[in-house]
């Protein structure tokens, strides 16, 4: 379905559009070191890396796709939101992030080689490099097919315009260009959903009638083991809120970075707790939208058609405008943060590491944004050639790219919280736990399985979740078994742990 | 279609888990948040200034982090 626009949408657009670039540009001026570009000189306020936090955790594609799981399996969604998000944020803001502030470090890579070595640092952030540069092209191909069929624009058109908008001010205004751009951004995001979720109740007769209407599962956010969605609350509760979600509000260099920008490690903490305090706000703007189409479009194919839906039925010419500022403002606040992520991780922990140890702040900065500007033409080319493939293939990239997330976790607790945790420990756990993931996603393909002649590991569809719970714990019991083998770490790497680095 | 050591574990596993009522699991949904926020508010003062201010400021923080939990202990408890 297409929902077509007037030139006063196109107008709101294109206003939305300049004002974001001419931000960008305007605070790239001041851009003059490596840690301006990197960490925004690390004079970034905690209100404007809060809602930086929150836009860059929204994407583009989970405005429509959270709305369509909502549609499909009801307010369950909300719990990647809530319990996803808050408890982790808050232990991030008291514990983890005031004190990655304080190691000074400007890569969470960079801190497992002061506490562990250069394998754990290097193995680290090799990963994450992957992982954000074909992100970036999966995130540009997903929002411009999405696109496509919203409005019925071209997709390549789509891909090219939006990385040449987002790089040319992340490659001018670096992180500081993100966080305030992403501010607006959320802003905009915020009331563009929030517009949809107003005029969608007050379409079907207002609050109480709306609720009234729900049934008890739709309204219900914990689901029953055996439930046919891919939200039961052992997934929910042990591999989101105990293991996906610390591992990216505190191990995630593209979320973690801003608050590494902030003025103070005091600053850095009060930026989590607004963030936390906004993410409360975030399912009632793009999850209830899904259970408003469920109510009134009954009959929709694909649960990726309720928020167009509700567009194309409920806003007049003009707002449209409002809602398409809204989805490419969650479109470009996560490109924005992966692309100045991914060239902080490969300027910081490839270049200076390995290649100019003594690189001066000047030409750190030439070399962010020579890599800022690499990563956009990457972008670009891998978008246009996951296009050629079928849509199941970015899904499955994505899938496979975010294994080695609770691995990851399991290495930085140990790291900031145990003593006795070694570097070789740390490395084989990480490895360990990967190919556990990996392992429960090839025995779950029905391809292999039927190879095998074995029975699917899971029982319920795409159990993603618990690959995270068996990978986490796999390496932990790794991560305890090597390091008790292998010889301590000297006390210099002691003195980054969590209890040697408190004031 | 034959089955595994891991199926075995994964079925006892899962087998165990059905037995915990949903009544008891929403509790558990509810605690989480209550827990961070006992842990919150028994956390010490960090140095982030002198003196009032930096009383104040790790007050507000506090205060701002124990809303944002009180506000999931809530939503947990209703939906």
């Amino acid at each position: 379905m297409s929902t077509p626009l007037s030139a006063l949408d196109l107008v709101l657009l294109a206003v939305y559009l300049a004002g974001t670039l001419g931000l960008g540009l305007w605070i790239g001026r001041s851009i003059q070191t490596g840690e301006d570009f990197f960490l925004g000189g690390r004079r970034l306020p905690w209100w404007a890396i809060g809602m930086s936090l929150v836009a860059t955790d929204i994407g583009g594609t989970d405005i429509i796709g959270v709305g369509g799981a909502a549609y499909r399996s009801g307010l369950a969604v909300a719990n990647f939101e809530w319990i996803g998000c808050v408890p982790a944020m808050i232990v991030g803001a008291f514990v983890f992030i005031p004190f990655f502030w304080r190691t000074g470090v400007a890569t969470i890579p960079e801190y497992l080689e002061r506490r562990f070595d250069v394998r754990v640092r290097t193995s680290l952030s090799i990963c994450w490099q992957i992982f954000m540069a074909c992100n970036l092209g999966v995130m540009l191909l997903a929002s411009a097919r999405m696109t496509s069929v919203l409005f019925g624009w071209n997709e390549t058109l789509c891909i090219v315009a939006t990385a040449i908008l987002v790089g040319l001010y992340t490659i001018i205004g670096g992180l500081a260009a993100v966080v305030y751009t992403d501010m607006i951004q959320c802003g905009v995001m915020i009331a563009g959903c929030l517009l949809v979720l107003v005029l969608g109740v007050a379409n079907l007769g207002g609050p109480e009638e709306f609720w009234g209407r729900l049934s008890p599962e739709q309204k219900s956010l914990v689901l029953p083991l055996d439930t046919e969605t891919p939200f039961p609350w052992t997934g929910i509760l042990f591999g989101l809120a105990l293991i996906l979600s610390p591992a990216y509000w505190i191990g995630n260099q593209a979320i973690v970075q801003r608050s590494l920008g902030a003025k103070s490690a005091f600053q850095a903490q009060a930026a989590y707790v607004w963030g936390a305090l906004l993410k409360n706000l975030i399912p009632v703007i793009i999850v209830l939208p899904g259970l408003v189409a469920a109510l009134q479009f009954p009959e929709l194919e694909e649960g990726d058609e309720a928020f167009p839906s509700l567009v194309s039925s409920l806003l007049p010419s003009g707002l449209r405008g409002i809602f398409l500022a809204a989805f490419l403002a969650a479109l470009m606040s996560s490109v924005d943060s992966y692309l100045n992520s991914a060239s902080t991780l490969i300027a910081h922990d490839l270049y200076r590491r390995f290649l100019n140890p003594t690189a001066d702040p000047r030409r750190m900065l030439t070399v962010g944004r020579l890599v800022t500007g690499v990563l956009v033409i990457w972008a670009v080319v891998f978008a246009l050639v996951l296009s050629l493939f079928d849509e199941g293939i970015y899904t499955i990239f994505q899938t496979l790219m975010s294994f080695f997330q609770g691995p990851a976790l399991a290495v930085l607790l140990a790291g900031a919280l145990w003593r006795r945790a070694t570097g070789t420990g740390a490395l084989v756990a990480f490895l360990g736990g990967i190919a556990t993931t990996v392992g429960q996603f090839l025995l779950q393909n029905p391809t292999v399985c039927s190879w095998l002649n074995l029975q699917p590991l899971f029982r319920i569809r795409e159990p993603f979740l618990y690959y995270s719970v068996w990978g986490f714990l796999v390496a932990v019991i790794l991560l305890v078994l090597v390091s008790l083998l292998t010889r301590r770490e000297p006390d210099e790497k002691l003195a980054y742990l969590v209890r040697s680095a408190r004031p | 279609m034959n089955t595994t050591i891991l199926h075995w574990l994964g079925d006892r596993v899962r087998d165990l888990l059905l037995q915990v009522p949903l009544e008891i699991v929403r509790l558990l949904f509810i605690a989480l948040p209550v827990l961070v926020l006992i842990w919150v508010v028994r956390q010490p003062g960090q140095q982030t200034g002198s003196g009032d201010t930096a009383m104040r400021s790790q007050t507000g923080l506090k205060l701002g982090a124990a809303v944002a939990l009180l506000l999931q202990a809530l939503v947990y408890s209703l939906l």
